[in-house]
């Protein structure tokens, strides 16, 4: 395939992306996989690519129309946000979904996106109030590679947290963080 | 009470954001190679550039960002995200950036005060 050929490849392939980022199935999922064939964006200064995607559900044509309330006088959570009941959770669904599992490109790309929204709907079950959950599952194939996996957090630390748990059998890995934020 | 921030100033915009992330991991990791010994400081430098400088923006928000780096050898890795929070006014943005050796997935989420 000659240089220009891979280009519009490459530009016809990021578009595809882009156009998958934006019509997911799921609205509130964004998803991405990586696999190390994919070659997918614009050409950085010390040969390194990048691709962007985001979330793009914003309905900014028809904001929602404020509510008055009445004050709360309410000035921290009623009840604070059940870290370890969460993790619970975590381990427990990533166990119950992954642990026959081997390891497959397809499935994988799937269950991410399954086990986030199942993490995320259990998370609401508990019924925390004023509280955004925020829940990310990476899941790996067991190889010889090294992988760190890191996040910090600009927030009020008294009242917002987050619950983590790691799940691995023989081919694959994951790991599964649920951040929570409180919100007046 | 009066709203002294206009819409635009007030709300997450994912190309600011995304440039920020990819500039952040740029000066981080830029041209290097792989080298497990050092993971651990390239990802404290590129989450906590980015709160830095998303930081920087004054925004009403809190942010959440995370980072993975992964070693190329073959191997697979899925992420996924998925929110429960304020549609309106709540924005993620996700940066994929490879070279020759390593992967570097960086996510930002920002929640709206």
């Amino acid at each position: 395939m000659s240089t220009s050929d891979m280009s519009h490849a490459r530009d016809k392939a990021a578009r595809l992306l882009r156009r998958r980022g934006s019509a997911s199935s799921m609205a509130s999922t964004q998803q991405q996989s990586i696999h190390h064939q994919s070659g997918i964006g614009p050409r950085g200064k010390h040969g390194s690519m990048s691709t962007v995607s985001y979330n793009d559900t914003h309905d900014h044509d028809n904001p929602r129309i404020p509510v008055k309330m009445e004050p709360t006088y309410q000035m921290e959570p009623a009840k604070k946000f059940p870290t370890g009941s969460v993790q619970t959770i975590i381990s427990d669904v990533l166990s119950n979904y992954l642990q026959e599992e081997k390891y497959e490109p397809e499935m994988c790309r799937q269950m991410t996106k399954t086990i986030s929204e199942v993490v995320k709907a259990r998370v609401k079950d508990l019924m925390v109030p004023r509280y955004k959950v925020i829940c990310v599952i990476h899941i790996g194939q067991k190889g010889e590679q090294g992988i760190r996996v890191g996040s910090r957090c600009l927030w009020d630390s008294g009242y917002d947290t987050f619950a983590t748990s790691e799940f691995r059998n023989n081919s694959l890995f994951a790991i599964g963080t649920v951040y929570a934020v409180y919100h007046e | 009470m009066d709203d002294f921030q206009s819409a635009e100033e007030a709300a997450f915009v994912v190309d600011e954001v995304s440039n920020i992330i990819k500039e952040s991991i740029e000066s981080a990791i830029g041209g290097n190679a792989y080298q497990h010994n050092k993971v651990n400081q390239w990802t404290s430098n590129v989450v906590e550039q980015c709160l830095n400088q998303l930081t920087k923006l004054g925004k009403p928000f809190k942010y959440i960002v995370t980072c993975v780096i992964m070693q190329k050898n073959g191997a697979g890795l899925h992420t996924a995200s998925s929110c429960f929070w304020d549609n309106t006014t709540d924005g993620s943005c996700t940066v994929r950036w490879e070279n020759k050796t390593m992967y570097c997935i960086v996510s930002v989420f920002g929640l709206s005060i």
